[in-house]
């Protein structure tokens, strides 16, 4: 009985489903990759001109953030379609 | 399939030939006397010959199909690779875009701030007619640095 196991396996050795090929994780461009930089403080004596600008440095800040973000997002549904329709058998 | 990799092609179709041959050959020697009485034996080892050949050729079919499906496999993730490359370029063209026109407004309202507000820098110094109060920055202070506001003691609901 246990000399059938050998024609056995070698007949089962054929029953791989998946093709062999490994498709590789995409790159993702080197801006994304970016961290957010720390928001500006302001000293107590500061002046309106100062305060303001300070408060328009993080505005603009968060602008380049939500930037990177919405790149982000765009590079996931986009590489994500590109995957879905490779992988397609 | 491993012995397919190891072994050539011929040698599928020769055992699937000889298993073929060796099975007509069993039936037809039976029939003359002096083999006659080799027939059985003939007849089964062409005909496990012959089961093997069918298996054989059938693997060798199926790992074809194979091959034509890793190489289309391929052919589809390097299409995707290339595509993958130029969307990304798409992205940071986009993006950097962006970061200019972000840096343009930032310095048309550094400007304006520069030559509009500063004219009420005076107004609002400390201990002017208009002083900005500690506690306006404290709040911009700690909502920059994503702190708590230490003066400010936060009751917890009952």
């Amino acid at each position: 009985m246990k000399y059938l196991l050998i024609p056995l396996l070698a007949i089962l050795a054929g029953c791989s489903t998946t093709v062999p090929v490994a498709n590789k994780f995409p790159e993702v461009p080197k801006r994304l990759l970016e961290t957010c930089p720390s928001l500006t403080v302001v000293k107590d004596d500061v002046k309106l001109s100062e305060l303001t600008n300070a408060i328009t440095a993080n505005y603009q800040t968060y602008h380049g953030c939500a930037n990177t973000v919405d790149g982000w997002i765009e590079w996931y549904n986009k590489q994500k379609s590109i995957f879905d329709k490779a992988s397609k058998n | 399939m491993w012995i397919i990799q190891h072994l050539p092609e011929w040698v599928f179709h020769f055992i699937f030939a000889a298993g073929v041959i060796g099975t007509i050959a069993g039936f037809v020697l039976s029939m003359v006397p002096v083999i006659k009485k080799y027939g059985i034996p003939i007849k089964v080892i062409s005909l496990l010959v012959l089961a093997l050949g069918v298996y054989l050729e059938g693997a060798l079919s199926d790992n074809k199909e194979w091959v034509l499906r890793v190489k289309e496999m391929e052919a589809k993730i390097a299409e995707a690779q290339a595509e993958s490359a130029k969307e990304n370029v798409k992205i940071v063209e986009k993006i950097v875009y962006k970061d200019r026109v972000i840096k343009e407004q930032g310095v048309i309202v550094k400007q304006y701030i520069d030559r509009e507000v500063v004219k009420y820098d005076t107004k609002f110094l400390p201990g002017g007619e208009c002083e900005i109060p500690k506690e306006v920055i404290n709040a911009l202070n700690a909502s920059a640095k994503n702190q708590a506001i230490p003066e400010v003691k936060v009751e917890a609901k009952k």
